[in-house]
C-alpha cells in the first residue's frame, strides 16, 4: 500500500479505535476499562513470548521496550527520578516502584484526534500491555496508575509486586 | 538541547493552575510577588500541561521532544501497514 493510502487508512483506524472505545465506555461503563486491560493483557503476552526472563526490573523494562520497537508500536517510555527521590527504582511494602514517563504514544493521539477523554479504556489496555509482558519476563503481578495524562507526555507509576 | 521551562513574569497573574496540574511539582508560589516561579526545572517532564493550562499563556518550554502526530508521520505509517 503507497503511503498516502497507508495515511488515509490509519487515519481511518483510529478514528474507529477512538469512537469505539468512548462508545464502549459510555455504554457499559467501568467494564470497558477491564475488557480492554485484559485485551493489553493479551497482547503484551503474546508479544513477549520467548523473550529471555529476568528478575531485574531494570532488564525487564529494557526487554519490554524492545518487545515494542520490535513491532513497531510507539509506546516508548522512560524512567524517570525527581530530585527528592532517593533512587529510580525503589522498594516499598507493595514491591518495587518506578516513575515512568510515556511520550509518543499511539493512544494518546487517536484520543486527540477526536477530542475524547484520556485516561480511559484504552489507558488501561496500555496497563494490561505492561502487566502481561512483566508476567512473561518476570513472573511477577504488577500495575501502572496513571498520575497524570498530559497533552506531550503521561506520568505513570510502575509497581512490580513482590513475588509470592 | 536540554529542556527549559520558563514563566514570563509580566504575565503570570499568580492562579496557581500550573501549580495545581504539574504532577512532579515543578513550580512553587512567590507569595510576596504573587506569582508562580519554576523551582525544581530538573522534574519537569515536557507534559505541557502547565503551557495549555496557564490562562495568560505566560509558560514557555523549549529543547523538549514534541510527540509525534504518528498518523502523519510518513514513516510511520508505513510501519503500520501490517496492521491495516
Amino acid at each position: 500500500m503507497e503511503t498516502r493510502s497507508q495515511r488515509v487508512a490509519l487515519q481511518d483506524a483510529m478514528v474507529f479505535l477512538g469512537a469505539i472505545a468512548s462508545g464502549t465506555e459510555q455504554a457499559i461503563g467501568e467494564s470497558a476499562n477491564r475488557i480492554s486491560y485484559l485485551a493489553g493483557v493479551n497482547l503484551g503476552k503474546r508479544l513477549s513470548e520467548g523473550v529471555p526472563t529476568t528478575g531485574d526490573i531494570e532488564k525487564a523494562l529494557d526487554a519490554t521496550r524492545e518487545v515494542l520497537l520490535r513491532n513497531d508500536y510507539l509506546w516508548l517510555f522512560e524512567a524517570f527520578k525527581t530530585h527528592d527521590q532517593q533512587a529510580t527504582f525503589q522498594e516499598s511494602e507493595e514491591g518495587t516502584q518506578v516513575m515512568l514517563v510515556f511520550r509518543d504514544c499511539m493512544i494518546r493521539q487517536s484520543l486527540f484526534r477526536f477530542g475524547h477523554a484520556q485516561k480511559g479504556s484504552l489507558c488501561n489496555m496500555m496497563y494490561g500491555f505492561f502487566a502481561g509482558a512483566l508476567q512473561n519476563i518476570m513472573g511477577r503481578e504488577s500495575s501502572l496508575e496513571i498520575v497524570h495524562a498530559g497533552e506531550n507526555a503521561c506520568y505513570k507509576k510502575l509497581v512490580v509486586r513482590r513475588a509470592s | 538541547m536540554s529542556l527549559e521551562i520558563a514563566v514570563h513574569e509580566p504575565s503570570c497573574r499568580g492562579c496557581e493552575l500550573c501549580i495545581d496540574v504539574c504532577p512532579t511539582k515543578v513550580f512553587e508560589l512567590d507569595a510576596e510577588q504573587r506569582l508562580c516561579v519554576v523551582k525544581h526545572a530538573e522534574d519537569c517532564i515536557a507534559c505541557l500541561s502547565c503551557a495549555y493550562i496557564c490562562p495568560s499563556t505566560a509558560i514557555s518550554h523549549s529543547g523538549y521532544h514534541a510527540v509525534k502526530n504518528f498518523y502523519r508521520d510518513a514513516e510511520f505509517c508505513e510501519k503500520m501497514g501490517k496492521f491495516l
